[in-house]
């Protein structure tokens, strides 16, 4: 009966393994905007989206190493950062106080307005290059097979696990340990305390943004080099996997974020090897909402808050 | 009062849109000489690129059509249209083509899911819509009206599980994409396959829009087939060669036409090579329609011409072809219809193309091709 | 009622009744096409509205009931031979059912929680519909399903719009009801509801099933002037439409949500000669109509100050 354990079943953990770490990627960012802003942010994917588009255009245009790729990713994220919450968010904080700021109108007006923009920033990606996918010099393609044995990874699986831990460590590290991540997480705990204590919310957002865009659009360029696809539209389904699983793990928890991707990772991967791969996506959005049923909070879900 | 601005605001809307409407509608200025097609195709959305390869191609056909003059004293035009791929937006244009009494024949769509639904309405409004690709086995089965210049599944089924046994391969995996060309597609080969005497492992159906392969390659390794057959499109076709490659999968690979693609080769690299595949339209072909199209395509267009390219090329010459036997300037939709019905060994870069005079289903011919270092090599085995 | 301070009100509705008779009027095929499209559209945003704007629940996966209304119609029709009359009411119910189940399954849940499992519900049945080949023939669609059995493009419109306009009247006396009420304060303040005594876990199950009870007609109706339908019309695209057309038309406003799907329906339509660039105009028009009208084209509020002005009623505000 469980004849099925056998080395092509770990394969398939680490197939899924790997897929849902490219999911965390994109999670940790769009939690760390959510938890502290309260706003949903359509707009990640296409910064994701753009992150990989601008590696490809150095890499085009410069052909630098890789590292040099990601540090002008790093500054194009940056400045996403800033543009998206300019235009996006910020015209529609006409106020400063935590009732406003928590209330569901401003959340409606953002979740559309970052949505309208995510639209607009794809069709306009769209137009000027194509809706193909964009060819990447082969030379830069994070592809190299390495084998361990009978398993069989490949190169960028390992940078995609060495950059999420990373960014994780660094994430904690800044909002822990430092000041900026202090006035972050005073933000998202008591908005007025923090105003009181003389923090300046209005750069604490900006700071969100920046942090939260620059991890995006790194790990579009990584997992754009990693599989070789980039393409207008890639941000947009991984966008609703991270969405999806940083609900799933509680709203604010970025621990809680990762864990729930890579498990949505691993069910697909699992599933797929005892019905067809179509079924296997209905699998991961039943996982959610059966956690949603048992946990109404997500699995690391705080307690309820009151505006 | 905000929500009196809110009113003002939304009564000035409502004002322009309402003058924008009936100028829209009122104005229908054509030139008497000039004949017109629709042509509904995605050139925004997903399918944005196929659309607009259509639209290069049809664009060429017509600029050569109306500079051969052929029609003494008139023009064609093409009017195109965006479908987004939506079926939704290819009703609406089928009946905006249909109100358009100036055109006489439409082309398109690209899936057969728009084509049908857009069908629908042709059916009933009585306009002759020839598609380039929309290969549903139902498609010209809902009236008349229809036709389509593409293989269809029917053919190429059986003619690459032929092609598969005849190289010695007993048991394959099907991988195909889960839209009702793939399923056709898998369907077919499937049927083609298990009747000649071979077995199908496992067939694997794919949601579009999935981009990892890994687990799917990794179920098929495990029931250690001969060969793999691709029933889907050149970008996910490049996934699965590269992560085949990556997972060690040794299996050879076949694909049907639709995978036939340059950008293939750009997007897989060295792990496209070996990969066989079947074709009606050969870029390097050396016949002389073919050579004159990439050659007149590239310059243009800065690109190669693709099976897509082909087709539409094709299918425009097809239509405008009818017009001409129907009448010219004085085509009527009922004439283009049957002068369409009545087309016979047309040549085309996508080969001779007969539409078949019960079923209207096109009789082409396909060829072998395989990846050798980066080309697409024409292969007899 | 006093026609002078109704005015404000009923002006905008005039004028969207102006538009439809004009696309009536006009009598082409595409017009018609158009027309319908409109009024089955404004149902579907109207039952989104109920849910979202009204009770505050923001849905995601409405498209996905939409789709169910669509795949019975299309399925009673076409295998069974049902009438049109049968299939629009067996689609309302059936999609209520499922509706009355997620949100008996979804009770639970709130805000960003509640949208998302909408998200999965959402996803899970769009799944269903293109994998479960044997029964909804999987991406193939359904191609046969037969129209609405009038013998015209006129009359087949007037029955959409005489079906659409009965349940929009019926939403509309929802809306403005005790029961309207209630879900308006579930909206504001869940725990002050649970406080005075009503149920909101049965509130929110009951405007799930009016919700999704219009939505599965509205689909049956797509279905029946449509004649195919495939799972690709039902993705989450389409509810990120749905949501879009309410957004902009005003939560919580049945008027708004008219606009909403009138304007999103019409000016992709009105923009056509600008071709490519056309999404990129529309995503540019729904980003400048949340910043500067961001309680929609018409938003609640007035509503609210109307029914307080005509009745005295001080339960309002």
């Amino acid at each position: 009966m469980f004849d099925f354990l056998d080395i092509f079943f770990v394969q398939q953990l680490i197939n899924g393994l790997a897929q849902g770490l490219v999911y965390a990627l994109m999670a940790i960012g769009f939690t760390l905007i959510f938890g502290v802003l309260n706003v949903v942010n359509f707009a990640h994917g296409e910064v994701y989206m753009l992150g990989a588009f601008v590696g490809l255009l150095v890499i085009q245009v410069w052909a630098p190493p890789l590292v040099a790729v990601i540090l002008v990713v790093v500054v194009v994220g940056l400045l996403l950062g800033v543009g998206l919450e300019r235009v996006a968010f910020r015209p529609f904080r006409r106020f400063n106080d935590e009732a406003s700021l928590k209330s569901k109108a401003l959340r409606e007006a953002t979740l559309l307005s970052s949505l309208a923009i995510s639209i607009f920033v794809r069709e306009l990606t769209q137009t000027y290059f194509g809706s193909e996918m964009q060819a990447i010099p082969q030379r830069y393609l994070l592809m190299t097979p390495i084998k361990i044995g009978a398993l069989n990874l490949v190169s960028g699986q390992l940078v995609i696990l060495g950059v999420g831990l990373l960014m994780f460590l660094v994430l904690q590290y800044t909002l822990f340990h430092t000041r900026v991540g202090l006035s972050i997480r005073a933000v998202a705990n008591n908005l007025s305390g923090a105003t009181h204590v003389g923090i300046n919310v209005g750069q604490t957002i900006i700071a969100t943004f920046v942090i939260g865009s620059i991890l995006g659009a790194v790990s579009g360029a990584l997992v754009g080099l990693y599989t070789g696809n980039i393409y207008a539209q890639m941000g947009f389904a991984p966008g609703i996997k991270a969405f999806v699983a940083m609900v799933m793990g509680g709203l604010s928890s970025i621990p809680g974020a990762v864990i729930s991707a890579l498990v949505l990772g691993v069910s697909e991967s699992i599933a797929t090897q005892f019905i067809s791969q179509g079924w296997s996506d209905l699998i991961s959005y039943g996982l959610l909402v059966l956690t949603l049923l048992v946990f109404p909070r997500g699995l690391f879900g705080g307690s309820d808050e009151r505006v | 009062m905000s929500h009196f601005s809110g009113n003002k605001t939304a009564i000035k809307i409502i004002r322009t849109m309402v003058m924008l409407a009936l100028g829209v509608t009122a104005f229908h200025a054509n030139a008497e000489t000039t004949v017109n097609i629709g042509y509904q195709a995605p050139f925004t959305g997903e399918y944005a690129q196929y659309g607009i390869m259509f639209r290069n191609a049809a664009t060429l056909a017509l600029n050569e059509f109306n500079q051969s003059h052929r029609l003494a004293g008139a023009k064609v035009n093409i009017e195109f249209e965006d479908s987004k791929g939506d079926a939704k937006e290819g009703v609406t244009i089928a009946h905006k083509f249909s109100d358009d009494a100036s055109i006489v024949g439409v082309i398109g769509d690209f899936s057969s899911t728009v084509s049908i639904a857009a069908a629908k309405v042709y059916a009933e409004t009585h306009v002759a819509q020839l598609s380039q690709t929309a290969s549903h086995p139902d498609f010209v089965k809902i009236s008349p009206w229809q036709f389509r210049n593409i293989i269809t599944e029917a053919y190429e089924g059986p003619f690459m599980a032929n092609w598969l046994y005849q190289n010695g391969v007993r048991k394959v995996a099907v991988i195909n994409i889960q839209n009702d060309w793939g399923q056709t597609a898998s369907k077919n080969f499937i049927n083609a396959f298990t009747s000649r005497g071979g077995v199908v492992t496992t067939a694997e159906p794919f949601n579009p829009g999935t981009r990892d392969f890994r687990s799917i390659l990794t179920k098929i390794a495990r029931t250690n087939p001969d060969a793999i057959y691709l029933c889907l499109f050149y970008e996910d076709g490049a996934a699965v060669l590269q992560q085949k490659a990556q997972l060690g999968l040794n299996a050879k690979v076949y694909g049907s036409s639709a995978i036939y693609e340059k950008k293939l080769i750009d997007l897989a690299g060295p792990a496209a090579n070996g990969l066989k595949l079947s074709t009606t339209f050969a870029v390097n072909s050396p016949a002389q329609n073919v050579r004159a199209f990439v050659k007149s395509y590239e310059s243009h267009f800065k690109a190669e011409p693709s099976m897509f390219a082909g087709q539409a090329y094709d299918a425009t010459n097809i239509m405008l072809d009818a017009i001409v036997k129907a009448g010219g300037a004085k085509a009527t939709r009922d004439g283009v219809r049957k002068a369409l019905a009545e087309t016979k060994n047309f040549p085309g870069v996508t080969g001779n193309t007969t539409f078949d005079p019960v079923t209207r289903e096109p009789t082409k011919v396909l060829t072998h091709l395989q990846i050798r270092n980066g080309e697409f090599v024409a292969v007899s085995e | 009622m006093n026609v002078y301070k109704a005015w404000p009100r009923l002006v905008p509705l005039l004028a969207l009744l102006a538009i439809y008779a004009g696309l009536v009027a006009a009598g082409s095929g595409y017009a018609y096409r158009v027309a319908t499209t409109v009024a089955i559209m404004g149902l579907l945003a109207a039952s989104a509205n109920l849910i979202t704007g009204v009770a505050g629940l923001m849905t995601l996966g409405h498209a996905a009931f939409y789709g169910i209304g669509a795949y019975t119609a299309a399925l009673a029709s076409s295998d069974w031979g049902a009438p049109p009359v049968v299939t629009l009411l067996l689609a309302g119910l059936v999609t209520s059912l499922v509706g009355l189940l997620v949100a008996w399954l979804t009770r639970k849940l709130v805000s960003v929680h509640f949208a998302v499992a909408t998200l999965g519900v959402g996803q899970v049945i769009y799944v269903t519909m293109l994998n479960w080949v044997d029964f909804t023939r999987g991406p193939m669609g359904i191609t046969d399903i037969p129209g609405l059995g009038a013998h015209s493009d006129a009359g087949n419109l007037a029955i959409v719009t005489a079906v659409c306009a009965v349940l929009l009247w019926g939403l509309s006396r929802i809306i403005h009801s005790y029961f309207g009420n209630a879900l308006r304060a579930l909206r504001e303040d869940e725990r002050c509801v649970a406080a005075m005594g009503l149920s909101p876990a049965r509130l929110k199950i009951q405007a799930m099933g009016l919700s999704c009870f219009c939505a599965g007609v509205a689909g049956a109706l797509w279905a029946h002037s449509t004649r195919y339908i495939s799972p690709a019309d039902f993705r989450f695209t389409e509810s990120i439409s749905i949501l879009a057309m309410v957004v902009v038309g005003g939560l919580g406003s049945l008027p708004g949500a008219l606009l909403g799907a009138l304007i999103l329906t019409l000016f992709p339509e009105l923009l056509r000669s600008l071709g490519d660039y056309r999404m990129m105009a529309i995503s540019g028009i729904m980003f400048a109509s949340i910043l500067f009208l961001p309680r929609g084209l018409f938003g609640e509020a007035s509503a609210l100050r109307l029914l307080k002005r005509h009745f005295n009623w001080q339960g309002a505000q």
